[in-house]
């Protein structure tokens, strides 16, 4: 072999195995989680521990004494000493945070490396402002909660929220915690991709609240905006700006209660020619079972909704919907898994 | 001034107090019966409170009697004759604080026995609806009207379901400006998961103190918590210096129940073990003690009687809440095989999760292993109230007199 050959062996050898040391380094700076998990919550954290080899499943004795009031145990707390430690947690009811809220308020001072507070979904985010003297945002209140978790070795705690109401609902969290506003979009438009061709998609945003905290993750795509008009003592949906004609309409928004506003929707992209229209939204709250609005029935019916996206950041919801169509849900464990890394 | 229903005599009976003539009232206070009536509207609902001083009692008991007729007995220990007539007096007396008092739903009858005790305090109100979703849909009336004002909210946590709204309001109302903010919560739950025997244990009482010491500050500075009877006696220290815990007890309301029995000077007072005598014994101090511990027998744990004498006793067992009531009826077994002529129980917080009350029966016989004379409870446990109120052994004796006083402070 000439010597110039063997010298690129050599630089080429050389340049291999610094790629492979970065990737060992890389690997290596990964941080080890012990990721706790609230019961409602076990499928989602079964699913985050499975998309990486850093992420280890511990576990709670969740029981209640005869008053009603949580009797815990954490398991194996000595393991997790000097370790980073994660609680992945659902408020979906009033009656479940205090359960919650004991074992996030303890775990921080068990000689922890860090802690991480993954919360998908910040529930009474809609409820964020006093108009009146005498309103009470309960948003305050749970920022509140969440703000008073005590600070471990690793400093503040970490908290992984996703898509939250409203952007300035980021500022009611105190010093003493470190939220991490994360989205679900990017699982959106993943699907999108995926969807045909021939599919014209435009994104739609049920008001202009959706569109300032959306927009600018979808600007790949044209946009429609509706908003709410008021005509004597009713509320009317109406287009605002944009072009639905033609088009797979995919409207967003963060997340759905009722339903009611996402139907108003529908029916006017449609009353403008939208060709398909779909909805995706990251949290699928819908208390009182309302999904079963959307739910295709086998009656010949027209469907109004192609697809209806949904994250999994609301377990009560994805097990009650399972895989009735048009639902599908796209599950935020992989990003989860990554915001642990952080 | 109204007169007193025949009902009156007939619930007065069943409560053991002297009788007294249905004459019309005098609000003299030089004759040895002396009755008036206060009439607070508070409302759609009227209550009523009757009070009466007896030259040698040393406390007062006053009939308050809810629209449904029901009654309960009131003991308000810290007034003199003097001041309670002077009190109830339609032209009203000096306050130290005017307070503007808010409730939870479920502890709207003590909030209305709170106010009808004294002219300071005025019952304030707000409108609990939840959304769909189940989380609580608030609202405040009159927020603008309590600025400058000093403000309290009697709190319950009788589950976990119920903590997050009111929660939601005790955060929000220290800060509207107000002059000072107080939290009555009579009854302190999760008193007894105070402690780590385990690494993993998990101390709900010490999360709890932790929510409360997180209650903002207004204007008149640090929070105070009102609260009766703690389970334990550390627990004062699990608290921040950011609030301001009141530790109060029901205890005297018991004493001066008990002096009004026809038998007070038979009485016997035993604790269940020595948890209870630490925390109780130097309020009860002239009564001859009885002290029960339990005793591990192979598996089982035995109660015994530690030291004390109970033949032929009126005994009272005294401790701070009673849940399944096991440890009362092991006590009232024991007392009752050393010889006990009456066996009584007392406890501050009346728990009794899933109906555990109905294990406890009325003595009808002069049995005492069968049952017990009385069962006081206070109505720091509103639930249990309604399902005791009326039903011997029971007798419900209400902390609204000295929650009122604790409001002076």
């Amino acid at each position: 072999m000439s010597e110039n050959a063997a010298n690129n062996n050599n630089n080429n050898t050389m340049e291999k195995n610094q790629i492979c040391k970065d990737a060992i380094v890389s690997e290596l700076q990964k941080k080890k989680v012990h990721l706790f998990y609230c019961l409602e919550c076990e499928e989602l954290a079964r699913n985050i521990a499975s998309e990486s080899d850093h992420i280890a499943l511990q576990s709670i004795n969740w029981r209640s004494f005869a008053d009603g009031f949580p009797n815990l145990f954490i398991n194996n707390a000595h393991e997790i000493r000097g370790q980073h430690v994660a609680f992945l947690a659902s408020f979906s009811s009033p009656a479940v945070i205090f359960e919650q809220i004991s074992v996030i308020y303890l775990l921080p001072r068990l000689f922890v490396a860090s802690f991480t507070l993954v919360l998908p979904f910040f529930p009474t985010g809609s409820f964020e402002r006093m108009e009146e003297e005498g309103d009470v945002a309960t948003a305050f209140t749970m920022a509140r909660i969440v703000s008073n978790i005590p600070i471990s070795r690793g400093g503040p705690t970490s908290v992984v929220i996703y898509d939250i109401h409203a952007l300035q609902e980021r500022f009611y969290f105190a010093d003493q915690v470190l939220p991490l506003f994360e989205t679900g979009i990017p699982l959106l438009t993943k699907r999108l991709q995926q969807l045909p061709e021939t599919d014209k998609i435009i994104v739609a945003f049920p008001d202009d609240g959706a569109w300032k905290r959306f927009h600018k993750l979808l600007d790949q795509y044209p946009t429609v905006v509706c908003t709410k008009v008021r005509e004597g003592d009713k509320r009317i949906v109406r287009l605002k700006e944009g072009n639905p004609a033609g088009c797979h309409v995919v409207i967003v928004d963060d997340l759905v209660q009722s339903g009611g506003t996402l139907i108003e929707c529908q029916k006017v992209l449609a009353a403008h020619g939208a060709a398909k229209v779909s909805a995706y939204v990251t949290h699928g709250v819908f208390p009182k079972s309302s999904w079963e609005r959307f739910t295709h029935k086998n009656n010949g019916s027209e469907e109004a909704f192609a697809y209806f996206w949904i994250t999994d950041s609301c377990p009560q919801t994805v097990k009650s919907i399972g895989n009735k169509a048009p639902f599908e849900v796209l599950s935020l464990a992989g990003s989860i898994a990554d915001a642990l890394q952080i | 001034m109204a007169a007193i229903s025949p009902a009156t005599a007939t619930t007065a009976a069943s409560l053991s107090l002297p009788q007294f003539t249905s004459s019309s009232s005098s609000s003299s206070s030089s004759s040895p019966f002396s009755l008036s009536f206060k009439t607070a509207t508070v409302g759609s609902r009227c209550v009523r409170c009757g009070v009466r001083s007896l030259e040698n009692q040393s406390g007062h008991r006053s009939l308050d009697f809810l629209s449904n007729g029901d009654p309960i007995s009131l003991i308000n220990p810290n007034s003199s004759p003097i001041s309670m007539a002077a009190a109830s007096s339609e032209s009203g007396s000096k306050c130290s604080k005017r307070v503007c008092l808010f409730h939870s739903d479920e502890t709207r009858d003590l909030a209305e026995r709170i106010v009808a005790q004294s002219d300071c305090i005025e019952l304030r109100s707000i409108n609990w609806k939840k959304f769909d979703d189940g989380f609580p849909n608030l609202f405040i009336q009159n927020a603008q009207g309590i600025r400058g004002q000093h403000v309290a909210f009697l709190a319950s946590f009788s589950s976990p379901a119920v903590i997050f709204e009111q929660l939601s309001v005790i955060y929000a109302l220290p800060k509207l400006f107000v002059s000072s903010f107080t939290l009555v919560l009579p009854f302190f739950p999760t008193g007894t998961s105070e402690r780590m025997e385990d690494e993993g244990d998990v101390a709900t009482a010490f999360t709890l103190a932790r929510i409360l010491s997180n209650i903002p500050a207004s204007r008149g500075g640090p929070t105070s918590l009102v609260t009766f009877d703690i389970h334990a006696l550390q627990e004062r220290f699990y608290f921040g210096d950011t609030i301001l815990p009141c530790f109060e007890s029901g205890i005297p309301l018991l004493k001066s129940r008990l002096q009004a029995l026809p038998d007070s000077d038979n009485i016997s007072i035993a604790f269940p073990d020595d948890g209870a005598w630490k925390r109780f014994h130097k309020q009860l101090q002239h009564y001859p003690t009885i002290v029960c511990n339990k005793v591990r027998m192979g598996d089982k744990r035995i109660v015994r009687i530690k030291e004390g004498d109970a033949e032929g006793r009126h005994v009272v067992i005294v401790d701070d809440l009673v849940q399944s009531g096991g440890t009362l009826i092991e006590c009232q077994k024991v007392l009752a095989a050393h010889g006990a002529a009456k066996i009584s129980a007392y406890v501050t917080h009346g728990i009794f999760p899933k109906s555990s009350w109905k294990r406890f029966k009325l003595d009808t016989k002069g049995d005492p292993a069968e049952g017990f004379s009385y069962f006081w409870i206070t109505d720091s446990c509103g639930l249990t109230v309604k399902e005791v109120m009326n039903k011997p052994p029971f007798e419900v004796l209400s902390l609204a007199g000295s929650i009122a006083s604790a409001l002076q402070v």
